[in-house]
Parts: C-alpha cells; sequence; structure tokens
C-alpha cells in the first residue's frame, strides 16, 4: 500500500510547527509498513492534486496568504471534488479559512477563499491565543483533541464543528465550537501541531485515506506511549 | 523586579539612562543579542571608564532599568544595551541610540509578536526619525532592508564557508523584501542567511564593511579570517563557543568597535580572551567531564546548536530541558519546525534525557525524528534529571535548556559542581547578583 501525500505550499504556510504534521502522519503510516510520498505543491512545483490520498494545508503569515489565495483559486475544482469525494484533508489556521468564502481583514476588505464552504472568518480585535483542549465530535477515543491556538480571525459557520471547546477559545471565542467537520475534511484552528500529540486523529485521517484507496477498515495499532504522555501532560497541566 | 518598580513610580526614568550615558548603542533582532552586548562590554571596558548594560538579557524597558539602578552612576562614557524586538519603540522613545545593530529576524515567540514582518516594521517605524549610524546584517534580507531608510548603513556578513550549505530547511523570508518575487540564493549559512540575489528587482547584500571569509574549526574551536573593507590583509580570530551564529556575532562586535575606533588588534584580542558565563554555550568542567549548557530557544537556534554538536565526536549524554513559562513562549510548537533530525548526525551519543514542564513534548519530538525510543528518558524534575546526566559515563554531557530554565539549570550544575569538592569558581558572584530576567 502507498499514500501520496500532498503537502499544500510548504514554503508559505508554515508557521507553528505545521510541518510536525506531515512528519507525523508519514512517520505512523511507515511505522505500519505504508509506503509514503510527500508532495510539496507551491507557486513553482503545480500538480494535478486529483491523485492525492491525502491533504494537508497549514497556516501562514498574512503576506503568505494572501499569495496562496489568488494561486489556489486554480485548483477549486479540484479540491471540491476531491473534497467530495472523500479525500482526507486536514487543513490549519489560514488553511481552513481558505476553504471558506471569504477572509474579511482587519480594514474591512474582502479577500477571497475558495468558498467551498458557506462560512467566513472576519479579523476581530485581539487575538485568540493559548492552549486548547476540545471534546471531539468525530466519535474517535480519547474525546479529547488538544493543541495550541494562535489567531486573529474568527470563523463563523452551521458545519459540524470538530468538537466544542473544553479551553480556550475555538473558532471565534463565543458559541464554544472549534473547527469543522465535513465527509474527511477537517479544518481547525489547532497547531501546536496538532497530529503528533493527537495520535488517534493522525490515525483517523490515514484510515479514512485507506479506506478510500484500498477499502481498508482497521489499522494495526502502535505503540503510542510517548504519543499519550504528552497529550496527558497538557491535560495535566491545562484542565481546570 | 526592582526596574518595574522604579518605572511606575517614575516611568521616565529611560530619559534619566539616555541623558547619562555619552553615546549609546542599542542591539536588536532575534538571536545573538546578549551574546553580541557581552561581546562588546568586554570589549568596551577595556577602553573605556564606564559602560552601562543590560547582560543578562533582560532587555525589555524594565530590564535597562534594573542594570542601572544596580550601579546608578552620574555618568557613562557608554551605555550599550540589548533590546526586545516588541520593546524598540517604547525604548527609543526615551533613549537616543548613536548606533543600532541589527543581527537577525527569525521566527521567535510568535504567540507574542505575530509574524517577524511586523517586528520588522515595528521597528523601522521607530528607527525612521532617529538619527543613528545602523550596523546591519547585509546576510539577512529582512536586515538589509533598513537601508530603504537612508541612514548611514555599516554592513557585516559571513562569506561563503566550508559549513554553508545549499539546502535550507527553516529559511523566515524567502520573498525579496522588496518586490515580493522568490529569492535565490547561491548558499546558505544560519536560516536565510546567506548570498541571496532578486531576479527581478535585483535586490542582493549590499558590499561588507566588514566580514569574515573563511571559518575552520580545530581543537573544539572556531578560527575565523577577519577582513575590513579596503584591507587586503585578514586577521585570524580564535573563539572557543561552537557555531556559526557565533561567527555573526563576533562579526557584529568587531564591526562596532572598529567602526567607534578601537584598533582591530585590541578587538581580536578581547574576543579571543572572552569568558561567558550566561548559560550561552557555557563550559563546566567536572573530574570526569565536561558539561556545556546551551540556551535554546527558537528553531533556527535548536538546529543550528544540534548541528554544531554533531561535529563534536566524544562520546557524549544530552539533557534539553523545554520549558512552557510566558518568558519561553507558551506555545511549544517552534520544536517541530527545528531540525531535530540532526541529532540522528551526532556521533557516540549514549542517552537523551528530557526535563521540564513539557518533556514530554520534547521526547516526543525526538521520537518522530527517528530517535530509538529506549535511548530517551523523561524526567520532569530538572534537578533529578542533571543527577542523572551528570552520572553517565561519557566524556561530555549538553545540556540545552529554554529561557526560564536556563539560570535554574546552571545553578543545579554549579551546586554539583561545588559538591565535588572541586574549588568553586568565579561563578559566584554571579549568582549571588543573579535574579530572575522578566521578559
Amino acid at each position: 500500500m502507498e499514500l501520496k501525500i500532498y503537502h499544500m505550499y510548504p514554503d508559505l504556510l508554515n508557521l507553528y510547527g505545521d510541518l510536525g504534521n506531515v512528519t507525523c502522519l508519514r512517520q505512523r503510516c511507515l511505522w505500519r509498513g505504508i509506503k509514503v510520498k510527500v508532495v510539496g505543491f507551491s507557486m513553482n512545483q503545480e500538480a494535478p492534486l486529483r491523485d492525492g490520498d491525502l491533504f494537508f494545508i497549514g497556516g501562514g503569515s498574512d503576506r503568505g496568504q494572501n499569495i496562496v489565495y489568488s494561486h489556489l483559486l486554480k485548483y477549486r475544482k479540484e479540491m471540491e471534488y476531491l473534497i467530495e469525494d472523500g479525500a482526507p484533508v486536514l487543513a490549519i489556521c489560514g488553511g481552513y479559512q481558505l476553504l471558506g468564502e471569504k477572509y474579511i481583514d482587519a480594514d474591512g476588505n474582502d479577500v477571497p477563499g475558495l468558498g467551498i464552504f458557506d462560512y467566513h472568518t472576519k479579523s476581530e480585535e485581539g487575538r485568540l491565543i493559548g492552549n486548547i483542549i476540545i471534546k471531539n465530535s468525530l466519535g474517535i477515543a480519547p474525546e479529547t483533541i488538544l493543541g495550541f491556538e494562535n489567531h486573529g480571525g474568527r470563523t463563523y459557520h452551521d458545519h459540524e464543528p470538530l468538537g466544542t471547546v473544553i479551553v480556550g477559545h475555538g473558532n471565534n471565542g463565543k458559541d464554544q465550537q472549534e473547527g469543522m467537520v465535513y465527509q474527511n475534511c477537517i479544518g481547525t484552528y489547532l497547531h501546536g501541531p496538532l497530529l503528533p500529540k493527537n495520535p488517534h486523529l493522525a490515525d483517523h485521517l490515514i484510515l479514512k485515506a485507506l479506506e478510500r484507496k484500498y477499502g481498508v477498515k482497521k489499522l494495526s495499532s502502535l505503540s503510542d506511549q510517548e504519543e499519550y504522555s504528552a497529550h496527558n501532560k497538557v491535560l495535566q497541566l491545562y484542565l481546570p | 523586579m526592582p526596574g518595574k518598580v522604579a518605572m511606575t513610580i517614575h516611568p521616565h526614568i529611560l530619559k534619566i539612562i539616555n541623558e547619562r550615558c555619552h553615546k549609546k548603542i542599542l542591539i536588536t533582532g532575534t538571536n545573538g543579542k546578549t551574546t553580541t552586548n557581552n561581546l562588546l562590554n568586554f570589549i568596551f571596558r577595556r577602553e573605556f571608564r564606564s559602560v552601562l548594560s543590560n547582560l543578562r538579557g533582560a532587555n525589555m524597558p524594565q530590564g535597562l532599568v534594573s542594570a542601572f539602578l544596580h550601579h546608578r552612576k552620574k555618568e557613562y562614557d557608554w551605555g550599550i544595551f540589548e533590546v526586545d524586538e516588541g520593546s524598540f519603540e517604547r525604548v527609543t522613545e526615551y533613549v537616543k541610540p548613536d548606533y543600532v545593530l541589527v543581527t537577525n529576524f527569525f521566527r521567535d515567540q510568535l504567540d507574542r509578536y505575530g509574524e517577524i514582518e511586523k517586528a520588522f516594521q515595528d521597528i523601522l517605524e521607530a528607527l525612521e526619525p532617529l538619527e543613528t549610524t545602523l550596523i546591519l546584517n547585509a546576510d539577512d534580507p529582512l536586515v538589509s532592508n533598513f537601508r530603504k531608510l537612508n541612514k548611514k548603513n555599516i554592513y557585516y556578513g559571513v562569506n561563503r564557508n566550508q559549513y554553508s550549505t545549499s539546502q535550507q530547511g527553516i529559511v523566515e523570508s524567502r520573498f525579496c523584501p522588496a518586490c515580493s518575487s522568490y529569492l535565490e540564493y547561491s548558499y546558505y549559512n544560519y536560516g536565510q542567511l546567506g548570498g541571496y540575489k532578486c531576479p527581478d528587482c535585483g535586490f542582493e547584500n549590499p558590499p561588507y564593511d566588514y566580514n569574515i571569509a573563511e571559518i575552520n574549526y580545530k581543537d573544539h574551536q572556531y578560527h575565523f579570517q577577519f577582513k575590513k573593507r579596503g584591507d587586503n590583509t585578514s586577521q585570524e580570530i580564535s573563539f572557543d563557543y561552537e557555531g556559526i551564529y557565533n561567527a555573526y556575532n563576533c562579526c557584529a562586535a568587531l564591526s562596532t568597535s572598529l567602526e567607534i575606533g578601537i584598533p582591530l588588534d585590541k578587538v581580536a584580542q578581547s574576543i579571543e580572551e572572552f569568558e561567558y558565563h550566561l548559560g550561552r554555550m557555557e563550559n563546566f568542567q567536572f573530574p570526569d567531564k565536561i558539561v556545556k549548557i546551551a540556551l535554546v530557544k527558537n528553531p533556527i537556534g535548536l538546529s543550528e546548536t544540534i548541528s554544531s554538536i554533531s561535529l563534536d565526536d566524544r562520546p557524549k549524554s544530552m539533557l534539553f530541558v523545554l520549558n512552557d513559562n510566558p518568558a519561553d513562549g507558551r506555545d511549544v510548537s517552534w520544536i517541530w519546525d527545528a531540525e531535530v533530525e540532526k541529532t540522528l548526525n551526532i556521533k557516540h551519543i549514549k542517552q537523551i534525557f528530557c526535563s521540564g514542564r513539557r518533556a514530554e513534548d520534547m521526547a516526543l519530538r525526538l521520537k518522530y525524528a527517528g530517535i530509538p525510543v529506549d535511548m530517551i528518558e523523561v524526567d520532569d524534575n530538572m534537578d533529578q534529571a542533571i543527577g542523572k546526566v551528570l552520572k553517565e559515563e561519557v566524556e561530555i554531557v549538553y545540556i540545552l535548556p529554554t529561557y526560564t530554565a536556563v539560570f535554574q539549570a546552571r545553578e543545579l550544575v554549579l551546586a554539583r559542581l561545588e559538591g565535588t569538592g572541586k574549588k568553586m569558581s568565579h561563578f559566584r558572584e554571579y549568582l549571588k547578583n543573579l535574579k530572575f530576567p522578566g521578559r
């Protein structure tokens, strides 16, 4: 078995340990004997995308995000097809915002997103920063998913959230919701990076990719002692 | 701390500092501020009667004030201060520098600043009204972009050398600061520091006024060939602290000292005799081993420290101490931006210990870098972890703490050094005066 992971704009969307998510997906496949090909997709390295099995889109600086927004519009159809077809996509922070209709910046200007989903993100006063712990709505165990959030934008939507906020701010700091799930596409503000300390979520994405490509129903288990030590340490430090 | 209290009583106390120092140098940027500040002090104190400085890395306004309150002289020949990027504007409101030295811009504590472009913009705006000479790292495209202020600019840098690479994992700014095109690099020395050129608008490294032309590593020491513009000869300078970043720190201190008129042979001698006492590659000699403490606080620093350790082929063990206190940055994700995979290149490594509030995160990072888990041991009690690593049968121990752990780590190491019955070193005085620096 082999998975092709597209790492979208690794040179532009690479804040806050985003790379760690790709490292995590790759390692967890390799430890199980699943071959992995990680392909960087960017302005000077375009690719068809349709042959991808798993997609990762990270967050970036305002400048990086603006460059990406206008470039990725050319690939809107491919992305929409892939998401509808059940390809797992993990989009973090700027990547999450990008999948929506628009980003309204601090000066009130609209920066158009891919518009695959009908939500928008608005820049509001103050950044939402800190450790965040949520209760996931994917039905995977353990229930907690945790990370670090750092965003000025607030996202508002009626889609299924990735989870409800136990500690932290989430989508907009108001409705106790964090992230978004549609098919196997996950948008979230959690970095940290997200996957190494949440191996259950990493495996969820890997399993969905293998299911779509090979009809695999179950993953072999790994020794996740270090992963859950780190996970539980955050709970111990930051749960009230 | 006293500086904070004083500023509450007298908010304009920075103005007094400004008046009492005849001439002033401010050092800002992400990495190398504390080392460069300490180097400059070591050089200047041999030339001038009085120098006021915040040497311990407390670089927000209250840190400067605390340094002043400690001595309170009527006048100083020089005030040399390192200033946090986020505090630069508040400091220059009162302290009017004759020279501003900018080292580099790397990603550091984004939970405080947001983005490095913002740090650049804030400093640019603060510099604009000042009448000052800028001493700029020519090899950092963001730093050399300060040329657009049209002040008097002095450029320093490090030429392509045997440690330069053609690939770089972490590059903060791949885009031309002038026109946003992709920058083309002919070589990298350290992160985005290297030889760059914009194919569209021609933005490139400005010509060096001072530079390090060659670097050699022998007998656990670096040897630099230092050159001055218009002078065909070069001066060899040896430096006892590892890391290419220290070539930049030395070059920055040399350039500033020569610029104000101190003769090269004197500066070179001071640099060779310089001893560091603040956990920045500080050495401790135990009867059976050497212990080195090196502060690591951001991705590029951690990557470079690991690279420099891989040049050392002595049997060794390591201890990482990862904290997430406010002064370290609450967010520990930066360890995933560092090339921790380079740990695999370190030879003769026996055991790796992880400690600190986020010890488990560091252990996890090492696991995903491909380090066998039986080589990694977690102990969140730093005292115990230091006890364990010092018991290792190795020639050298490397301790890599984050900011809030570095002072505690050296204190714990010193306490054990004292316990061995060896003569207590000159660090005693430092310890007595040691206050926890706020950031």
